[in-house]
Formats: structure tokens, sequence, C-alpha cells
């Protein structure tokens, strides 16, 4: 800067500076000094400049900003200005668009790599004290537990299952361990006013299963239907009174590939009844005698599994175990039970759901197998894969037991009394077995002298030659003649 | 800039700079204190799903943080002993589920939809679209018209929630021509196919809170605004109007309409008949020449001096329109893909829900308007 043009104001200069050409001046600025004009003290071309250069990139802002509105209606407006200037917290934005391609969601073998979702479907009544096992089995799924939704359908029941039920529920989702939460959860309730009593003699009853198995098929499609989402992969139907089951079956029977897959389910039993027993019954194949039995039934009728008032003489998967069988073995089934169905969620999607009617005289589950047959899905059973259903007394296994229980008391009654009898005896004669000991020996000792006395006595005569004997004898004789 | 600015310019040019200023700090201010006009009311936020995990029938918050952790989904109570089904959708707030399998997309479909009258904040759209080229054209037209009223448009035309699906139809559809549509060799695998969209469309979407579900052709374009209404003031399970189709009379020279939709039917003992002597794999179907079934059609049974409320029971019902209660839905009455008492999609659906006892309706004198193509 030259000395006439700088900013301080004090500083006098000349009004014409004709010369500015010649003194040094930058070419380019000259111009902008117009030489006729009043040039005010303190303003520099240089500060003119930057000022006009302010309003201009003002002037584009405001126009930038007004046609931004127009444009983008509000999105770009708010990220801009409300960001964190006041309470992001409260303003949060509406999706109501859901777009999905349910290409990608058709159900893979390996579907934990594939971040395949899972549906988990578990309908509950009056099941609060099995509540506990289950969800001890739920945080020990090895599959990844984001990927798994839970939905519950609690129905007719009076006893605390709901409160229990979310109270677990949100215990596992506050978690500290985030492996442990599990995605998107709901729990239904419905009541569908069911008369049929839960406990487990009227529950299998077999005059109250055609009407139960209905009710049970129609809580199932309410559950289903208000909880599937078209990102779900699978759908795992599971009983929550299994008792023992492995960690990793969800990834073992999806590993098999198949659009529906049970495994075998046996239930454990004290040993008076044998130690175990096959539970499920409703896993078979189709037979002949079955189809024909089938034609002779109404519409409305309902065959029955497990119940002598139908001899179907079905393969029953159950049967069919091996406890050293390979467990990846396959059987292509018919009807399938409910304790834990592994199906591809694209079964249900396609339409086929557990028959609240009579299909082809099945329903529920075993309508689900036939129904799924029906629409070319594979449905498949694992003979030798098993499952532990809880073992609930029946009402003939309980007098059983308290029989049983009877017994061993009086049997052990009269253990005890035994006992005790003897423990007296012992007392009382205590040392009898040292005592004969000692008359033994004392008896043999007396046996022992006498003959020895004999021997002395019988020694005397040999030393005195023949006579004395017939002296003897003869002695003794008239004694006995005279007692004659 | 070669002509400098004069110090009078310069001087004139600050106030521009305050006024300027001054406006972006009032829009500033309105845009952080105001109303937003055109985001949604404090009612429908406190709707919304707070998770993106939830059930489709409902708005969810979108997640606007990135960095931090999200937290997991919350425990969802759902009562469904609430979910009111009445004769008066409106006044007690009963949700409403569209459902339309889209194969083609036509202007005048979503313009009466946008007509419906409907509280609109009650109605969740659900589409299913085949993944193919002519599938592809129809949902950028669908998204577009998403779009614009989605975000765009007033609030009250804006709706509940809108769910597209996309899936590859197994026999491909080769032609959605009428001519070819229709042939009956054809019918079995197109309905089949048809049969299994609908079935995917509806279970996915069902959710938890939805009273009433419409079934709606993407070709039907003319409907009264106040259908919804007025068929659930039947109060009926299953209740279908009187699909009818405009056209260009050639003899009179006028517009004039004609029966389109032969799917509502009541049952007749001939078709019994064939049905008892077919095999189980045999489908009837209705309105072919080669099979005289002799049935009753809704179609023919329109009298222009009736009322409009006249009611019929139906044996097997079209999907063009139908106002369905998610009960029968619920309780698994769906559309089989395979022959169903010799039925099969739409009508083996009227069939599946009279065994689970819901019994159909048709309204003979409510007219809808097909697509002519």
């Amino acid at each position: 800067m030259l000395p006439f043009s700088s900013s301080s104001g004090s500083k006098a200069h000349p009004r014409h500076h004709v010369s500015g050409y010649s003194n040094g001046y930058p070419r380019g600025n000259t111009f902008e000094i117009s030489p006729h004009r009043f040039q005010p003290r303190g303003k520099t071309p240089a500060f003119r400049r930057r000022g006009r250069l302010f309003v201009r990139i003002g002037i584009i802002l405001a126009i930038l900003g007004l046609f931004s509105i127009f444009v983008w209606p509000r999105v770009s407006i708010l990220s801009i200005f409300s960001l964190g200037l006041i309470s992001s917290g409260e303003e949060f934005q509406l999706e109501t668009v859901r777009y999905y391609d349910l290409s990608n969601v058709q159900g893979t073998a390996r579907g934990w790599e594939r971040e395949e979702r899972i549906l988990l479907c578990v309908p509950l009544r009056d099941a609060e004290s099995h509540l506990p096992m289950f969800f001890s089995h739920l945080r020990n799924f090895t599959y990844p537990h984001h990927l798994i939704d839970l939905a519950f359908l609690v129905s007719d029941s009076k006893d605390r299952t709901l409160e229990v039920l979310s109270n677990n529920l949100e215990a596992i989702q506050a978690d500290a361990d985030d492996l442990m939460h599990y995605g998107e959860i709901s729990i239904i309730e419905k009541d569908f006013g069911q008369k049929v009593n839960q406990d487990v003699e009227s529950r299998h009853g077999f005059a109250a299963q055609a009407s139960r198995r209905k009710l049970m098929a129609q809580a199932r499609n309410w559950l289903l239907s208000a909880a599937l989402r078209p990102y779900h992969s699978w759908v795992y139907w599971r009983d929550v009174d299994v008792e023992t089951a492995p960690f990793t079956i969800l990834e073992d029977l999806m590993r098999h590939n198949k659009d529906v897959i049970v495994p075998n389910v046996w239930r454990p039993l004290p040993d008076w009844l044998g130690g175990e027993q096959p539970y499920d019954l409703n896993s078979w194949q189709e037979s002949e005698t079955a189809l024909a039995l089938a034609d002779t039934l109404d519409e409305d009728a309902v065959i029955v599994e497990g119940y002598a008032e139908y001899a179907t003489w079905r393969p029953h998967l159950a049967y069919l175990r091996d406890p050293y069988g390979d467990p990846d073995m396959e059987m292509e089934i018919d009807g399938v039970g409910g304790v834990s169905i592994l199906a591809k969620a694209k079964v249900f999607r396609h339409g086929v759901h557990f028959p609240a009617f009579s299909f082809e005289k099945h329903a529920e589950t075993e309508g689900f197998g036939k129904m799924a047959r029906r629409m070319d899905f594979s449905v498949v059973g694992l003979p030798h894969y098993t499952i532990w259903h809880l073992y609930e007394p029946s009402v003939d296994d309980i007098k059983h037991m308290e029989k049983m229980e009877q017994e061993r008391l009086a049997r052990e009654q009269e253990e005890k009394e035994k006992a005790e009898k003897a423990k007296k005896m012992k007392e009382n004669f205590g040392d009898t077995t040292s005592q004969w000991e000692k008359d033994k020996t004392e008896m043999q000792n007396i046996a022992l002298q006498e003959k020895k006395n004999k021997e002395a006595q019988n020694e005397a005569p040999k030393d005195q030659a023949g006579a004395p004997q017939a002296n003897k004898e003869e002695a003794k004789a008239p004694p006995k003649a005279a007692a004659r | 800039m070669a002509r400098p600015l004069g110090p009078v310019r310069l001087k004139k040019a600050n106030p521009i700079t305050i006024v300027i200023g001054g406006a972006l700090c009032i829009f500033i201010l309105y845009f952080i204190l105001g109303p937003s006009g055109t985001d949604f009311s404090a009612a429908r936020k406190a709707a919304a799903a707070s998770h993106p995990l939830s059930p489709p029938t409902s708005a969810f918050r979108k997640s606007s943080k990135n960095g931090g952790k999200t937290k997991p989904p919350p425990v969802m109570r759902y009562n469904l002993n609430n979910v009111t089904i009445t004769h008066n959708p409106v006044e007690n707030r009963e949700n409403v589920l569209i459902l339309t399998p889209m194969a083609r997309f036509y202007q005048e479909y979503w313009d009466n939809l946008m007509k419906l009258s409907y509280p609109h904040e009650l109605i969740t759209l659900g589409f299913i679209l085949p993944k193919n080229k002519e599938g592809n054209a129809a949902t950028s037209e669908l998204q577009k018209q998403i779009a614009k009223t989605q975000t765009s448009g007033p609030e009250k035309a804006r709706f509940n929630s809108i769910i597209i699906l996309r899936q590859e139809f197994d026999p491909p559809i080769s032609s959605q021509d009428e001519v070819e549509r229709h042939k009956m060799q054809n019918q079995r695998a197109r309905r089949a196919a048809m049969a299994k969209a609908r079935n995917s469309l509806l279970f996915t979407t069902l959710g938890p809170a939805v009273s009433w579900v419409l079934w709606l052709d993407a070709d039907i374009i003319e409907t009264p605004p106040t259908l919804i209404q007025d068929l659930a003031l039947h109060d009926k399970p299953l209740i279908a109007p009187n699909c009818f189709q405009r056209y260009y009379n050639t003899e009179t020279k006028k517009m004039d309409e004609r029966p389109y939709d032969f799917n509502n039917w009541q049952d007749s003992p001939t078709a019994q008949q064939l049905g008892e002597k077919m095999g189980p794999d045999e489908i009837l179907l209705e309105g072919y020449q080669d099979m005289p079934t002799y049935r009753s059609l809704m179609a023919f049974m329109y009298k222009p001096d009736e009322d409009k409320h006249t009611e019929v029971p139906l044996d097997g019902v079209g999907g063009t329109a139908l106002l369905v209660k998610a009960d029968v839905h619920r309780d698994g009455a769906m559309f089989p893909a395979f022959p169903f008492y010799h039925l099969i999609e739409t009508e083996g659906f009227a069939k599946m829900a009279k065994r689970l006892g819901w019994q159909a309706t048709g309204l003979p004198n409510y007219k809808v308007y097909h697509y002519n193509e």
C-alpha cells in the first residue's frame, strides 16, 4: 500500500492524483479510483470489494435458500436449520412407505450367514409355570438373537402368564449383553372363549380332540397373521413345554433346507413306566388304511392320531427313533406335530395355514402338513434327532404313583420293623453264640473226660486176665435177675 | 465487474444485505420454532411405531442418529380383543387395509383411491407387483404417485402407511393381454399364481391393528367415494359390489356399460354335479362357453330401479372389489392356489370362509367400474 492511500483517515492526500499511473501503483487498481470523484476517507478499494463480495454471497444464499424451499419442501431445510439447535430428540421424521422384495426372503440352508430373519411363534395359555424353563431355552439359542423376532399369543389365560411373560421379555431386552437382545417382540392378546379345559386329562381325551384342535388352529392362525412380516425368511413354531432341546436346533433344522421340517419329540418317563416314551404322534406318513377311513367319514370329521378309535396304521415318526441313528436322516411325512416346526416363511405367505376346519379330515398342525403337501412343499421329519417334551403325569399316573408311594412307604415301614426286631433280639440274647461255643467246649470237655474214665476202667480188667470179665458179667447179671 | 461501485451505491447495498439477513433470520426462526405445516401432525406422530421392526400397517420413526447405538426393539403388546369391527368404522376409528395386486398402473385407479372419503390416516395401502419389465414400470409410476401424495401432498390426503412388495410369480405370465389372459387353459396357472400373490400380500401386511381388508384390483378405476363406509354398513364378513365396465357401444353409438366380473355367483345343482364327477385336481371355471355351470351370476342380477343396498347371498366371489372383515382372514381363510372343492383363488376363498363359518354377500345394485382395455 502506498502511503497516501493507507487506511489511516488522518493522513491527508491529494484530491486529484493525476500522476497515479506513473507512481508504481498497481495497474488494475488504478481504474477503480475515479480521479474526479470524492474519495471518502478510510475506504480503500479492497475494503469495498470485500464488502461487495459479502453482499453478493448473501444474495446468492438467500436465493438458494428460497429456491430450496420450493424444491425440497422441508427435508433439507429442517436438516440445515434445526440441526442440533432445538431439541432434536423430539423432532423425528415419519416414514410411511415400506418397500420389500420377497425374492430376498425365500430361505436358504445357511440363513445365519445371509442374515435371514426368523419369526418365533409361541401360543400360550395358562403357561406361567413353564415360562422360566422356556426363557432359559430362549437365552441359549445360538442363532443370532437380533435376527429372531418373537411373537406370543396369550389366550384365555387365568394365571399370570401375561405379566411373567412381559417381565421376562423386558429383562431380556434390557440385558447388558447386546447379543441377548431379540428383534421385534409382539405379545398378542386374544380370547377365543375356549371352554375346553387345559389339564392333561381333558386335553388329551378323545372326544374333546376335534373341537380343541380347531380352536388351537384358530389361535395359531391369529398369531401368525398378526406377526408375519414381509422380511421374514423362516417361521419357527415352538411349544413352551419343551424340556430339553439342542441350543443349535434352529441351525440344525435349517441346514436341511426343507420347506417344513420337524424333529422327533419324545418325553422322559419315571423308571417304572419305562424311562422314556414317544410323545408327539402327529408326525406321520399317510397310509392306505387312513385314506380309506377318511373317505367314510363326513365332511366335518377330524381324524386324530394316537387314539384307538381311529386305527390308521400310519408309520409314526416317533416310533422310528433309534437313539444311535444318524440325526440327519430325513423322512417324508404328511402330518406334522406342532411342538417344534421350522418352516420357510414362503410356505405361510403362499397361504398354507393351520386349518380350523376339517381339511382332508384333518385340522391344526396335521392339516397344516397336509395342506403344505397339497401345495407341493416338502414336509420332512427327522426320526433320530430328538427333543424332549416335559413329562406331566396323567391322572392315572398320579394314582399309580400314589399307590407306588404308599407301597414304598409300607415296604419301608416293614423293613424298619424287621430291623428293629432283629436289634432287640440281639440286645436280649446278646451272647448266645459265645455261650453256645462255651457250652459246646465244656460239653466236649465233659465228653472227653468221660471217655478217658472209661478207657481207664477198661484197661484194669485187661491186666487181671479173663476171669474178672466173667465176674463182671455175673456181677451185673444177678441184679438184673433180681430185678426181674 | 469492471465498473467499480461508487460509495453511494455501496451505501445503498447495505440495507439490502440487512433485509436479506433479517429475512433469513425470520426463515430460520420459523423453521425452528414455527409449526411445520408440511410435517405430520402430533397425533400421527404419536401413533407411529418407534422402531422400523413394527407392523407394516403403521408409520415408523426414521432413526436420525447414525452414530449412536440403536436401542433394541421394545416389547409391544397388542390386544386384539379391542380391535372392533362394526358397521360404523369411521366413528370407531377402525383401520382399513386396501390390498391391490398390480401388474399395470392406471392413473385413474390412483385418482379414484385419492377420492375415497374414508379418513386417509386410517387407511393402509398394500401392493404386490411382479418382478418383470411391466412390473418395474408399474412400480416406478406407483412410487412417483406415492411420493407426490405422502411427502408433498396435504396431510389429509396422506395415507397412514404404504407397503410395496415385489415378488416373482412362479409361472411368468407371458402377457397381460386380455385375450391371452382369459384363455381357459391359461386360467388355472394364472389364477394359482394370483392366489399366491394375494396370500403373500395379505399375510405379510395384515398385522395386529386392522379391522377391515378391502381387496381392490388395480384396474378398478371408478367407485363411489364412500365405498368403504357403504360396504361396511352392511356389517357382513365378506361383501362384494357388482363390477361393471364402461365401453363404447357401436350399435347405439353411445357410451354404455356391461357386467364384467363373473366370479360372484350362487351355486347351482349342475355345477355341483359337475364337481362331483371331476377328479380332485380339476377346477370349475365361470364364464366359459364350454363349461356351462348354470350358476346364477350376480353380474346379471343388476336392476337399475332397485335399492343400491339390496343384498344377495353368494357362494363364490371375485376379487375385483371385496370388503372382508379382518377376522375372516385371521381365522385362516385364504386364497387357495390349489383346487379346493374344485374352486381356486377368490372363488375358493369364499368356499373356505364358508367352511370356517363366514358367509359371503353380494350387492348387485352397487356398482364399481373396471378399466376398459
